[in-house]
This record gives structure tokens, sequence and C-alpha cells, in this order.
């Protein structure tokens, strides 16, 4: 794993601990929606934690392309690298 | 497998709300007899959950306006505005509008969740970019995913998060639209307008401003809360809707940009839709003048405010929202204690609206309570009073 995406999972572990601490330990690779439960708003809300820890923003398009938190990881890696919104 | 299995967790919990006598979500109202009343379950119940802030459904004026244009012109126009659907009363109400704000130029939909899916899609385009606030109405979600954009959402009413994602697009804010509501419907509160305005002006940022439940509730002229506090002059774009004060169905996008206008060749929502029925139209031309000319509704409704949130302050309920306004956002503990109380207000003859998730933030179960110009203060008593007994059996 690059030292860029290592960040971005220690950001979304962070993130998760905050905006969903019922979670606990959270499985990267399960369905956001089907398998962990979360609903739009509670996606919303995990994904604002995420930009502020990384000070990037993610558009919401992204989301609708990320089913798990490793795809949304590595779709947030490029925004990181560019530093745009 | 079923194109229908997808809707399986949905539907269940659909029928969990509809094995009830009464469903709490989409209940049937089986007659309306007045702005405030109606009948539910076979019983009369006060009607404090319809967004009818002045009242104006009922107006005689109001109502006169419809049945001429009816009897003159018809049940609708059985086109779009593009094509056949462009009357002159059409024509006279984007006048109306437009003439209310002193601005140049003003479009009418044909719901309010047109008027923000068209506007927003229209005028954000592929190369522009939408700050949306989180808590932002799913018109507003939706006019972003139908046009280009690229979207990012801010912090419920926090401007300095809005400033950190203007300050990541550097010049580029300068075409970014900020999209904000005037009076949030599922909390009941209101944003931080002129810390919005003041990062919008200092990232060359534009702002619409989406007044769908605080037209013809805040400002002397009823025009919303960017009047009521002075901004008029900062605000790019005003969506509003006609089926809450001003008590129809439509919408409507007016701005202080005579460019508004292009928007009529490029929003989808606008252009492939029939257009307003012509007794919508003249019912709401007549009910933009009462709202304009209508400073003792607001008083009324507003004495209303006060005393159902000193009452359920008094009361010891949780409020979505600590400025008093139309909406009164009850916060209850879970699920079962706001459908509880939902049947017990029912029971007591008060119609509310139960919210529940995921329409709602922070997975928060509401009951909510809007109020309108029409409440007697019997009717308020009566509402306080059912709350009161509750509260006293919990």
């Amino acid at each position: 794993m690059t030292d860029a995406r290592t960040d971005i999972h220690q950001a979304i572990q962070d993130a998760v601990a905050v905006s969903l601490p019922q979670l606990g330990t959270v499985d990267f690779d399960a369905v956001l929606t089907s398998e962990i439960g979360l609903d739009s708003v509670q996606i919303m809300d995990l994904v604002m934690e995420i930009e502020d820890r990384l000070d990037v923003s993610i558009p919401v398009e992204v989301l609708a392309e990320a089913r798990t938190l490793n795809e949304l990881a590595g779709r947030i890696e490029p925004l990181c690298k560019d530093g745009e919104a | 497998m079923s194109l229908f299995d997808k809707f399986a967790d949905v539907a269940k919990a659909r029928a969990d709300l509809d094995r009830a006598e009464i469903p709490p979500v989409a209940t049937p109202i089986d007659a309306v007899h007045s702005a405030t009343e109606g009948t539910i379950g076979g019983r009369r119940v006060i009607l404090a959950g319809t967004n009818n802030y002045l009242g104006l459904t009922m107006d005689p004026d109001v109502v006169e306006s419809a049945r001429r244009a009816l009897s003159e012109q018809g049940t609708g126009t059985t086109g779009s505005r593009m094509a056949n659907g462009s009357y002159a009363s059409h024509a006279a109400l984007e006048r109306d509008l437009a003439r209310a704000w002193g601005w140049p130029s003003a479009m009418v939909f044909s719901t309010g969740y047109q008027a923000n899916l068209g506007a927003i899609s229209a005028l954000a385009g592929k190369d522009d970019y939408l700050l949306l606030d989180s808590d932002s109405h799913a018109s507003i979600y939706d006019g972003a995913r139908l046009g280009h954009a690229r979207t990012v959402v801010f912090r419920h009413n926090d401007p300095a998060n809005l400033d950190r994602r203007l300050a990541r697009l550097g010049d580029d804010a300068r075409h970014a639209l900020i999209v904000v509501e005037g009076l949030y419907s599922m909390m009941g509160d209101q944003p931080p307008l002129d810390a919005f305005i003041e990062v919008k002006k200092r990232h060359g940022a534009w702002l619409l401003l989406d007044e769908a439940h605080s037209f013809g509730v805040f400002g002397e002229r009823g025009l919303g809360v960017a009047e009521d506090r002075g901004v008029l002059d900062d605000i790019d774009f005003v969506v509003g809707t006609f089926s809450k004060s001003l008590a129809g169905i439509g919408g409507f996008c007016v701005s202080r940009h005579a460019e508004l206008e292009y928007v009529r060749l490029a929003a989808r929502p606008y252009i492939f839709t029939a257009s307003p029925s012509p007794a919508v139209i003249a019912a709401t031309r007549t009910a933009l003048d009462k709202v304009v000319h209508g400073q003792a509704l607001r008083k009324q409704l507003w004495r209303n405010i006060h005393q159902l949130y000193g009452a359920l302050n008094e009361l010891g309920y949780t409020l979505g929202s600590a400025d008093p306004g139309p909406v009164a956002a009850i916060v209850m503990p879970d699920r079962e204690s706001a459908l509880a109380h939902w049947y017990g207000l029912l029971d007591a003859g008060v119609y509310a609206n139960l919210m529940i998730p995921p329409a709602t933030p922070k997975g928060l179960n509401l009951l909510r309570i809007s109020l309108s110009a029409a409440h007697s203060p019997d009717q308020i008593d009566r509402i306080i009073d059912a709350f009161g007994r509750l509260q006293k059996a919990a």
C-alpha cells in the first residue's frame, strides 16, 4: 500500500470512529449500504468527516461509484494528488 | 430474481407502518373542511402538518380566481411553455414575481421540485461547481444529479466549512453556485445568511437561496429570510414554491440577473413538462398579492408560532431549532415514542407529521407541527393541551 493510500485508510478509520462509532471495526470490503446498512445521510456525514481529515473535497458523483470503503479510498487517492475539489 | 427485489427493505418498513388502521405515513385525509380542519379515520382533527402557513387554500378571493380561470380557460394547458402552454397569465405571474422582488427576471415551473431541479441543473453546467448544504432538500440534490456540475457538500449551516471548500477551488470558485435554504423543513432551523454571504463574496461565488418554507412567513412583504435580514441585494437567485404559503402547486425562480431568461432554453424540467393549469396560475396571482400585502396574516402566524414554541419549551420538549418559526420539529428519543406521540396527538384530535430516517438529518425521529395564520387561538390551545397530556402520560 502506498503512503498516500495508508493515510487515506487511516483518515477513513478515524472518520468512522467519529461519525459512526456504533459500527466498531469496519470491513473495508463490505458494501456500505446492503452489508453495513448505512443510509445516504450517514454516508454523507462520513464523507464530510473524511474530507475534513484529508483537507480534500470529495464530489458526490464519486460516492455513486464507490460501493465499499476500499473503493472510496481508491477514488479519493487521485483527488488528494491533484489537490483539487 | 426480479426487478422488484431491491424494494424489499423499504417495502417491509412501509408494511410495518401500514399495519395500523390509520397509517402515520401517507395518512389518508378523508375530508378537508377548512385550512386547518379535516377528517382522518372518521375523526374531525386540527390540521397541524400542512405547510399552509398563511391559510390561503380556502381564501374566498383565491378560490374565486381559480374558479373563474377554470370556467374561462379550461382545466389544463395540455402543453409545455415552449409549445402551446404559455398563456398570457403565465407571463403575467412571472412579471408579478419579478416586480415583488424588484428584479428583472422570473420563471414559473410546474412544481417547486421542478423549480430546484430546473434552475440548479441549468445554472451549474459541466465546468461549474455546486456547493450544497448537507441538509438540502431532495429537489436540490436531484438538481445536482440532473446537471453536470461537480458537486461538493458542506456541513449544515457551517460557513467556515463552506469557506474551506471554496478555498480549495481557488479561482474556480467564481464558477461555483452555493445553495442554501431559508428555512430547513425537517428541523425548522434557519441559515446564518450573513456569514454565508460574506464567504460567497470573498470567493466571488454565486448564491441560490431556496425560500420554499420561508416565503410568506419572513420579511415585511413576506419575501423570505433574505428580505427579513436586509440582504436581498446579496442573493443571486431565489427559488420558491406555490405549494406552501401560496396555497397552490408550482414553483418559481427569480433573479437579479436578467440572464435568468437563458435558463428557459436549457432547463429540462421547464421545457419537457406541461405548464401549470390556468386555475393554478390565477389562484397563485391572487395569493401572491395577499402574501405581499399580508402583514396581518403574518402577525397572526407569528403569534401562533411564539405561543406554541413557548409552550413546547415549557413542557420540556427538545425542539429542532431554538429560533421559533412556522415549523416546530419535536425531537423524539426513538421511533417507538415518535409513533406513540403521533397516535396520541391524533387521538386528541391533532394531525401532525411523523418524520423518520432516512428522510431526517442525523437519523432523528421527529414529530413536525407546521403552523398556520388560519389556526385560531382555541386550536393552538388544543394542540398545546394535547402535548401537555402526552408529556404527563410519558
